[in-house]
């Protein structure tokens, strides 16, 4: 789909105070008599701007056009000249939000596209990589073709008949659509239980993993030396949780003779969080027990690369999985038993950001925090600057870190502005206890209270109706940081030194003035030189083609909060795909795209391996191919191979 | 690991069971200790049936912390507190089987730590590798 550039230019007319705002295709030129200008250019119709009453400007004053990709304007040898953001410019590159005076006249340039582009970011279909400019809907002669997709149960005829489904090289038992860390999990632990990896696909875009996961990390400011926000024992590589991270850094640090070390670790772990500060693993140590045990399970020949497009039920009680290779060439695979974790579909913005991206085009100087903005720090290194920052999470603690750090290192003058909705006085109250608040920051060591992952708060959430589980969910997570001293130092440093300020309001309105950014809040207005939104990523289903087609398709009930509905065991249940005198082929779903269901932390590695045990009981249960039940002696003899490195 | 009230009985039951008799076995024939004697069974057997109360509080008290968990810290510090009120009440009261005279509160001691050491080790270890679901499901192991 190809998209034409045009340009908003917005003033205010200084006779009649009337705000005017044209959105233009290029080449535009800008006078006093419309007359005096010029219908055509090259053949291309000229979108010809009046600026009358005012002798000041020409008659044919300047031409704004799009050449080589970019905006450029050039005077045309004016007497009064032509000003952009106050320097007068014979010929210049604009950028979005420019200011152009000509005459009396302040004219605020912004660049849109025709077509009105996403509010959100999503990630790319084929690179998985957060891309602006990913167009997600398909046009009506791509992949899979209407018989595909209008259909609710494919016929094995079909796939035959389409040249590009080989039942020797494309049929198997398992499937895990998204080869992310929820299906390294779920293939993790089928291998665990016993299938053999040449039963098992994994499809998706990225070969490790953890790909999609380290990137949004190091986006995020979590370099690989840094802590994550995670237990101790909670491993991706080990269903057992034994030897926790915490054991396995003592051990490596006693053998450097770091004995200190060792023991704070074993303290943390044995006192967390009421003696001490809760540990958490090192991001890198995570990433490289991920690939050990990836290694062990031979990942590498299960994992294929694979944007999936559409999955629909197969008349023979499985479900054809519909996806691109790439450059165009596409497959179908065939499988009995499906495992769904798509991650998060979006990155998602706060509305008055959005509408300030949409209407600039200007994806420099506000962005998310998940997507890639090391600019804004190497900037701030040069000539420092102040930022926004929008979010209380642990996202926005790890930003400040990093805005301090280039405080520390460059010495030049880096504010921080943290504006919150609203004051916080105290914390969250659920039965008998209270989360606690420090300088308007809400904290707990982990997304949600620890007994989510296996205390009574799993039970009480398990037990409850829909309604409630969703309120229940309120009142357990929210927006909370980690509980570290070195961060609430660093608040109080500075709040004292006055480079950290914390300000209430909602935003208002978000413009461009020359290089700056004006932030309006009821009270007054802001001057920054960058926002950084720190609120969150999108998981509605309705944002991942994938699921939207699923959910239209079998009419799949949604939950109030846009998630799809998952029974205990973690199935789609309507996804059943019967066949007479067999048993069903099953649909089961993980990760972030099922909160609201039966259990809280999902969008964990402990809660993905949570909901993988269960399906994979259930699986077991339901007496599927080569599974078998692991407990007492069996789980022993799994683990041993574990910790020898040996193919399970 | 965060208990609940069902899953700190079963693992207190099978804990003290598999690895607390087994560590007083020695103690039980005299191989360590003032000489074999049954006393160590039987004050095995009294942290069992006190414990189960004892649950009861501590599953009680967990309302109160924002996490609801129960850290190794607290772990020790309930243990040390079944120590010194089994020790008071076996000194005190006459509990049936148990005759206070001979009852060596050093003893005692040694033993309860040597069983409470093996029995923590045990639940971070090897009940996790034996039993995959028994972290995930508040400490029950059964059903
Ligand atoms: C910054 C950050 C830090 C986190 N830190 C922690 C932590 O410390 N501890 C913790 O327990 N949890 C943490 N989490 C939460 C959670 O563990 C991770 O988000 C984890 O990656 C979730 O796994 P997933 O499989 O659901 O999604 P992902 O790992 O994102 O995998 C989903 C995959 O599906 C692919 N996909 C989507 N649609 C398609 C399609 N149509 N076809 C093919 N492929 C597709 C995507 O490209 C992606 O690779 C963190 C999350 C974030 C964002």
């Amino acid at each position: 789909m190809t998209q034409k550039q045009k340009i908003r230019l917005n003033w205010e007319d200084p006779v009649t105070g009337q705000r005017r705002e044209p959105l233009l295709s290029p080449p535009i030129s800008l006078g006093r008599l419309f007359g005096a200008m010029p219908d055509t250019l090259d053949d291309r119709r000229v979108s010809r701007v009046v600026l009358d009453n005012d002798d000041r400007v020409s008659r044919y004053h300047a031409l704004i056009d799009f050449q080589q990709n970019n905006w450029v304007i050039f005077d045309r040898n004016t007497g009064n000249g032509t000003f952009v953001n106050g320097i007068r410019r014979d010929y210049w590159v604009l950028t979005s939000g420019d200011v152009l005076q000509i005459g009396d006249r302040a004219i605020t340039v912004t660049f849109t596209l025709e077509s009105s582009p996403n509010s959100a970011i999503p990630f790319h279909p084929e690179t998985g990589l957060p891309d602006p400019h990913a167009v997600l809907t398909p046009s009506p002669h791509s992949f899979p073709p209407v018989e595909f997709r209008q259909s609710e149960f494919v016929s094995p005829e079909f796939l035959q008949q389409s040249g590009i489904f080989d039942p020797q090289t494309d049929r198997f038992d398992y499937a895990a659509i998204g080869a992310g860390l929820g299906s390294y999990i779920w293939v993790d632990f089928l291998r665990i239980f016993g299938v053999r990896s040449q039963q098992i696909v994994a499809l998706g875009t990225q070969p490790q993993p953890y790909a999609k996961y380290k990137q949004l990390c190091l986006n995020s400011q979590i370099p690989l030396h840094e802590r994550l926000r995670s237990n101790s024992d909670s491993c991706p590589d080990n269903i057992w949780g034994w030897p926790s991270y915490a054991l396995r850094e003592a051990w490596h640090d006693l053998g450097r003779g770091k004995l200190a070390n060792a023991l704070r670790y074993l303290w943390q772990v044995f006192a967390e969080p009421t003696f001490a500060e809760t540990y958490t693993p090192r991001a890198g140590n995570v990433f490289a027990s991920i690939d050990r045990e990836a290694a062990r399970i031979g990942w590498s020949q299960m994992y294929r690369y694979g944007s999936v497009r559409a999955i629909r039920k197969t008349q023979d009680g499985k479900y054809a999985i519909a996806y691109s290779r790439g450059k165009g060439n596409y497959g179908y695979i065939v499988a009995k038993y499906l495992h769904l974790a798509t991650g998060y579909p979006a990155i998602r913005f706060l509305p008055h950001l959005q509408i300030y991206r949409e209407q600039t085009r200007d994806l420099t100087l506000v962005v998310n925090a998940y997507e890639p903005h090391d600019h804004i720090y190497q900037h701030l290194g040069f000539q420092g600057g102040t930022v926004l920052i929008q979010g209380r999470g642990i996202v926005a603690s790890r930003i400040i870190q990093r805005l301090f750090e280039v405080r520390q290192q460059t010495g030049k003058p880096v504010k921080i502005v943290h504006l919150m909705r609203s004051p916080l006085q105290g914390g969250r109250q659920f039965g008998r206890s209270r989360r606690p608040v420090k300088h308007h920051w809400e904290f707990q060591p982990f997304n949600w209270p620890k007994a989510c992952w296996g205390g009574d708060l799993r039970e009480i959430l398990e037990r409850a109706n829909p309604q409630t589980r969703l309120n229940l969910l309120k009142s357990w997570g929210g927006t909370t940081t980690a509980d570290r001293r070195d961060w609430q130092q660093l608040t109080e440093l500075g709040l004292r030194q006055g480079w950290y300020d914390i300000q209430f309001g909602t935003v208002q309105k978000v413009e461009r003035v020359g290089p700056k950014l004006q932030v309006v809040i009821p009270s007054h207005a802001l001057e920054v030189d960058f926002i950084i939104d720190a609120t969150g990523l999108d998981a509605e289903v309705k944002a991942s083609p994938l699921l939207e087609d699923l959910v239209t398709r079998y009419q799949l009930p949604l939950l109030e909060n846009g998630r799809l509905a998952v029974s205990n065991e973690f199935e789609l249940v309507e996804m059943r795909s019967t066949v007479p005198g067999e048993s069903p082929g099953r649909m089961y779903a993980a990760g972030t795209i099922t909160l609201g269901g039966p259990y809280a932390a999902v969008d964990s590695f402990l809660g993905l391996q949570y909901a993988a045990l269960r399906s994979i009981d259930a699986l077991t249960v339901a007496q599927s191919p080569q599974l078998h039940y692991l407990n007492g002696f069996s789980s022993l003899q799994q683990w041993y191979n574990w910790a020898i490195g040996r193919s399970p | 690991m965060t208990p609940t009230l069902l899953g700190r009985w079963q693992t207190r039951i099978l804990l003290l069971t598999l690895v607390g008799f087994p560590i007083t076995l020695p103690f039980t024939i005299g191989a360590i200790g003032p000489g074999a004697s049954p006393i160590f069974g039987l004050t095995l057997l009294y942290v069992i049936l006190f414990g189960l109360l004892w649950d009861v509080v501590y599953d009680f008290l967990q309302q109160f912390r924002w996490d609801r968990d129960w850290p190794g810290a607290l772990q020790l510090l309930a243990g040390m507190g079944e120590a010194v009120f089994l020790g008071a009440i076996a000194k005190s009261i006459p509990l049936p089987g148990l005759l206070t005279e001979d009852l060596s509160l050093r003893w005692f001691a040694i033993h309860y730590t040597c069983v409470w050491l093996g029995v923590y080790v045990a639940s971070q270890s090897l009940t996790r590798i034996l039993f995959p679901r028994w972290r995930f499901r508040g400490g029950k192991w059964l059903g």
